[in-house]
């Protein structure tokens, strides 16, 4: 499998009032096609800071000090280099945290895709976009996606929601899907749906997906890869499964600790 | 319709016909408290049999009751009584003077919502910066400045000095051009700061990064998705700003001699003509309410939540 993402000794500092913060801190990390990378570790740790430098999301007084991120080969953020317009929205998409929030209240979920599709895929016609719009409402196993589509956002369930927040990240075909904190705001049940539907779309798509959370149950539960992250560095990173059961740092064996046990 | 929807624009129907009788009652009890028109008619020296007689001609001697009965059957009716001073009827006379501030009104609210939303969501947009600092004390300026001083200083400059444009009076378009600027000025400056402040919670939202992750471009992101959902707060000041100058811009329309409802408030109010000033406070009432309902029903156009 080829790398689709490569952060390369990747530092990010924020110009604050009292001085300057390092956001991020040589963090390295690599995402091939197919494969789901999990990024771990708690509130403050950049995690997010990572994932929206890779669209090019940052606050203004956020810069990149030094390292790169390169997609398919291509660099498309550096110091002084913000070539993240190219690709946001059609190699890479993205999805938010609460998506009662990250869809717009005063649009139907068919005016959503279609402003993407159009500004993505030259050309599109009408009947296009809708049969885009249904195809990929199907896909994210949504049962009545003509009701759906016509629906606007405070109509639909939570879950139903996130469902139409990833159909708006993959209805491009990006090459790569960034899940920031997605399934926090949502019921287990519900959240085991939206894992299973990932693991589904990264099978049948070949995408690559990084997935932040803080939860390490979940991304064991879904993940390839974890890299575990704290005070802006990358503490560990490897197979999920060799981190989960044989943690090699204290931070990572504090997290795993920290899990609330059954008994 | 769904009931819930009918039940709420019904209690909103019932809370703007609360209010609008409440206005009403207001306008007929003040009318009622500021002396007695007589006096003002007849003068002091005036015989007591000669006052009473205009008291029973004006209706003054009927019970207060029964004067407000009457004076709700006329409002229901169109009559707004007859004014005091000029002798004729108070509605012929609003509705003479009505075109007037109505393009007044038109003229300066189209000025103020083509500067004043630019102008915010331009310092919104560029939040902390110079152009946020200059757009900021831009819409300051223009909140602070007296509006019949600013007035007099375009009268000075552009009619006295310059010679370009009429002083005042009214007629021709350029008649329009000062003192459609003075009216603008304060509305322009409100306008800027609301959707200043509106714009800046708007792009804060999440579904703003969102969008910004799927690769709309900048202008979309900002007037699709912010402006979408930041306009419902300026469009409500849009139509009630409206509302205030419509029911009279007393000081624009004074320094520029404009012979609209603000110059025949005050004409009213000077010669003491309580039904004058009565009507034109019905008037303003009727037009305050009215525009609250568009309100209501713009922001169900815009907002699919309150549907």
């Amino acid at each position: 499998m080829s790398v689709l993402l490569k952060a390369d000794g990747l530092a990010v500092t924020a110009r604050l009032a009292g001085g300057d913060l390092r956001l991020l801190d040589d963090v390295d990390l690599e995402i091939r096609r197919g494969q789901i990378v999990g990024v771990v570790g708690e509130s403050g740790s950049g995690k997010t800071t990572l994932a929206r430098c890779v669209v090019g999301l940052l606050d203004r007084n956020v810069r990149v000090e030094h390292g790169s991120v390169t997609l398919a080969g291509d660099v498309v953020v550096a110091p002084g280099v913000d070539r993240t317009d190219r690709v946001r929205g059609s190699a890479v998409g993205m999805v938010f945290q609460d998506a009662s929030r990250s869809l717009n209240p005063l649009m139907r979920v068919r005016t959503q895709l279609a402003e993407v599709l159009r500004r993505h895929v030259r050309d599109i016609t009408r009947a296009e976009v809708r049969r885009r719009s249904l195809e990929v409402l199907e896909q994210m196993r949504i049962a009545d996606p003509s009701r759906v589509l016509d629906s606007y956002p405070h109509q639909l369930s939570g879950g139903l929601r996130q469902r139409v927040a990833i159909a708006l990240a993959v209805v491009t075909r990006p090459a790569l899907v960034i899940a920031d904190e997605c399934t926090t705001a949502l019921d287990v049940t519900t959240q085991t749906k939206v894992v299973g539907l990932f693991r589904t779309l990264v099978d049948e798509l070949g995408i690559g997906l990084l997935f932040v959370t803080h939860d390490l149950m979940l991304a064991s539960d879904l993940c390839d890869r974890i890299t575990v992250m704290s005070g802006g560095r990358v503490v560990e990173a490897g197979d999920a499964a060799s981190v989960l059961d044989r943690p090699q740092q204290d931070y990572t064996r504090r997290l795993l600790a920290a899990i609330p046990s059954w008994t | 319709m769904k009931a819930s929807t009918v039940r709420r624009v019904g209690s909103r129907l019932a809370s703007l016909f609360a209010s609008l009788l409440i206005a009403l009652s207001l306008a007929f009890l003040l009318g009622r408290l500021s002396g007695d028109p007589t006096a003002t008619i007849l003068g002091p020296l005036a015989p007591p049999e000669q006052r009473e007689a205009l008291r029973h001609e004006l209706g003054l001697d009927l019970p207060l009751v029964v004067q407000y009965f009457d004076y709700l059957r006329g409002i229901l009716t169109g009559d707004l009584g007859q004014s005091l001073q000029f002798y004729q009827s108070n509605t012929s006379m609003i509705a003479d003077r009505l075109p007037y501030t109505l393009q007044l009104v038109a003229a300066g609210m189209g000025l103020a919502v083509c500067v004043g939303v630019p102008l915010g969501v331009l310092a919104a947009t560029r939040e902390g910066t110079w152009w946020d600092r200059a757009a900021s004390t831009v819409a300051l300026l223009g909140q602070s400045v007296p509006v019949f001083w600013f007035g007099m200083m375009l009268v000075v400059l552009f009619a006295v000095k310059l010679g370009w444009l009429p002083a005042g009076q009214s007629g021709t378009p350029k008649h329009l051009i000062l003192p459609a600027l003075t009216m603008s000025v304060y509305p322009m400056a409100h306008i800027a700061r609301l959707t200043r402040a509106s714009m800046s919670e708007a792009l804060a939202e999440p579904y703003i990064d969102s969008a910004r992750a799927r690769g709309l471009g900048n202008r979309r992101v900002v007037w699709r998705h912010a402006f979408a959902n930041a306009m419902m707060p300026i469009l409500t000041i849009v139509v009630l700003q409206t509302g205030i100058l419509l029911s009279g811009a007393v000081a624009v329309e004074y320094v520029y001699s404009w012979p609209g409802l603000g110059q025949l408030a005050l004409q009213a109010i000077q010669f003491r003509d309580f039904p004058l000033v009565q009507a034109i406070v019905v008037f303003g009432a009727l037009v305050f309410v009215l525009l609250n309902l568009v309100v209501d029903v713009l922001h169900s156009i815009v907002d699919p939540r309150v549907r």
